[in-house]
């Protein structure tokens, strides 16, 4: 046995994590996305197909007037592909991960290290925004070599679009990783969630074809507010208030009740 | 070296002694569907630097609680907590830096390799011991890039303790180190422990296994219903247990407890000579 006093010299100094750790978490993070083959494939696959299957199915090579030379394919399919990609990994993938660390203790483990549990918060949602980024450089290449789809007319209108829709999206699924006891309710709310918001939103077909109370809320909706705001993006005209409005409304709202009934254990 | 009863639930917390782990009239309560069940009440126990002190008691006797609470995974309903001085909760930043703790369930990343998860772990501390020192150490070199989620039980028990230990804690919680292992990973699991306490570290062993607290532990606090029946060596349980100088702990455990009577009830397993040591397990 020791013998001595302790002085306050050994006070022990606060334990903030390295910078080093924030990178080794989001490469672990990266990882485990990477090694979870449906999780990676869904989001990058599936809006590919969908992609491909519009473009197939339907005459969407026709100019539209007064859009710089657009065609439909560009203002309505390729948006709408980019939204479902957001919307796979925000709203289905990162609720499951995160309900799965809840469940499996991880995030519980980690709060008795230096590392803070948000830390697996940040580094999931930055893996998820490479995620993102990958998929919809997919389907632009798919859409621009298969289906000669042109660059949107306003590209960093596009871009902050794009950046209000994966807040919103992720505000979604952090609300459903806050509910969701297990991991597999987390996948069948965000399953639940993902396609209430995405067949009004135009998923299944325009919109104009739903009742009219469906197809004005789902312009309110995340969903439809993404496509909407690329596809005006695109065609290089202004982005309907609907759109900033339902997007930012999905980022708060969700997002805030998120912060207050999320449980880390 | 401390001795004596350490003082009550007022007293303020000081590094100018040889503290390790102090836990004093802690009491811990869980409420679920308006039913509340007592895990811990009153239990005062010390641990100071450098020893290794083994947290003995059956299933539901309030281990984990208890050191739980020790590494700040749970907030005392009643009562103090103080690791090197410091409150575990209030001082999260500080003690997570000098605290290595493993669970009794791995919870670990089990989508990553061995070496992958404990190199993750290392990153969190600015200095700490080699990984792949570590993982040799706890006899998972041949298991080192195969994911955690293929190993076995006793596997990702040993590498729940490379985690636990690469931040090269200097006060070090094990909950349930050796189960699920073989006679021989459970020999090195044991030989490492004791070469950590060589090295200073302080260790707060929870266990089933007597053998092992009788190999390791310096003083050994026996919990029962969440309270303590009964502290001190090995050897002094053994003689407090009325048992022959050459008896064995698992036998006076069993007497502490009032297991070997069939005793069920908390104030019929209380052995009457462990009065003298609850609530205050210290010397």
């Amino acid at each position: 046995m020791t013998t001595g006093t302790t002085t306050t010299t050994d006070m022990p100094a606060p334990a903030r994590p390295p910078a080093r750790a924030w990178g080794a978490m989001v490469a672990a993070e990266a990882r485990m996305v990477a090694r979870d083959t449906g999780g990676l494939v869904v989001p990058l696959g599936m809006p590919v197909l969908i992609l491909v299957m519009n473009g197939v199915a339907f005459d969407t090579g026709q100019v539209v007037p007064g859009t710089g030379g657009a065609t439909a394919f560009s203002l309505y399919v390729l948006p709408l592909t980019l939204t479902l990609v957001v919307a796979t990994v925000g709203v289905i993938n990162m609720p499951s991960f995160l309900a799965a660390y809840r469940r499996t203790g991880i995030l519980r483990r980690l709060g008795v290290t230096p590392a803070s549990p948000a830390m697996v918060l940040v580094a999931q949602a930055l893996v998820g925004v490479v995620q993102i980024a990958l998929g919809i450089a997919v389907a632009c290449v798919v859409a621009a070599l298969a289906f000669d789809a042109t660059a949107p007319a306003s590209p960093w209108l596009a871009v902050g679009v794009l950046a209000l829709t994966v807040a919103a999206m992720y505000g979604v699924g952090m609300l459903v990783a806050a509910v969701a006891p297990t991991p597999q309710s987390a996948v069948a709310l965000g399953l639940v969630a993902f396609f209430a918001i995405a067949a009004v939103g135009g998923m299944f077909g325009p919109r104009e074809n739903l009742p009219d109370v469906l197809a004005q809320v789902g312009g309110y909706l995340p969903f439809g507010a993404a496509v909407d705001g690329l596809g005006a993006a695109w065609a290089g005209v202004a982005v309907p208030a609907s759109s900033w409005l339902g997007l930012s409304l999905a980022t708060v709202v969700p997002g805030a009740l998120a912060a207050w009934l999320f449980r880390w254990e | 070296m401390t001795s004596g009863t350490r003082a009550g639930p007022a007293r303020v917390p000081s590094v100018e002694d040889m503290t390790a782990i102090s836990v004093t009239h802690l009491h811990k309560a869980y409420r679920r569907r308006r039913r509340t069940t007592v895990a811990v009440d009153d239990v005062s126990l010390t641990v100071d630097e450098g020893e290794i002190v083994g947290l003995l008691g059956r299933n539901g006797a309030g281990k984990s609680t208890t050191v739980e609470t020790v590494a700040g995974l749970r907030t005392p309903d009643r009562g103090e907590v103080r690791v090197l001085g410091l409150d575990p909760r209030a001082d999260r930043a500080r003690v997570r830096g000098v605290l290595g703790v493993q669970l009794q369930e791995p919870r670990l990343h089990d989508a990553l390799t061995v070496r992958e998860l404990v190199r993750l772990h290392r990153s969190f501390h600015r200095a700490g011991r080699d990984p792949d020192e570590l993982i040799d150490a706890v006899g998972l070199t041949d298991a080192r890039d195969t994911r955690v989620e293929k190993l076995s039980g006793g596997q990702q028990q040993r590498t729940s303790v490379a985690a636990a230990l690469v931040g090269d804690p200097r006060v070090v919680i094990l909950d349930e180190l050796t189960s699920g292992l073989d006679p021989e990973a459970r020999h090195g699991m044991l030989s490492m422990v004791q070469g950590i306490r060589a090295a200073g570290v302080t260790v707060l062993l929870v266990s089933h296994h007597m053998d092992e607290v009788e190999r390791l532990c310096d003083r050994a606090v026996v919990l029962d219903a969440g309270r303590v029946v009964a502290s001190g060596s090995p050897a002094g349980l053994v003689a407090e247990a009325g048992l022959p100088r050459d008896g064995r702990l698992e036998d006076a455990y069993l007497v502490l407890t009032g297991a070997a009577t069939g005793a069920t009830s908390r104030g019929q397993r209380r052995h009457p000579s462990a009065a003298a040591h609850a609530p205050e397990a210290t010397r």
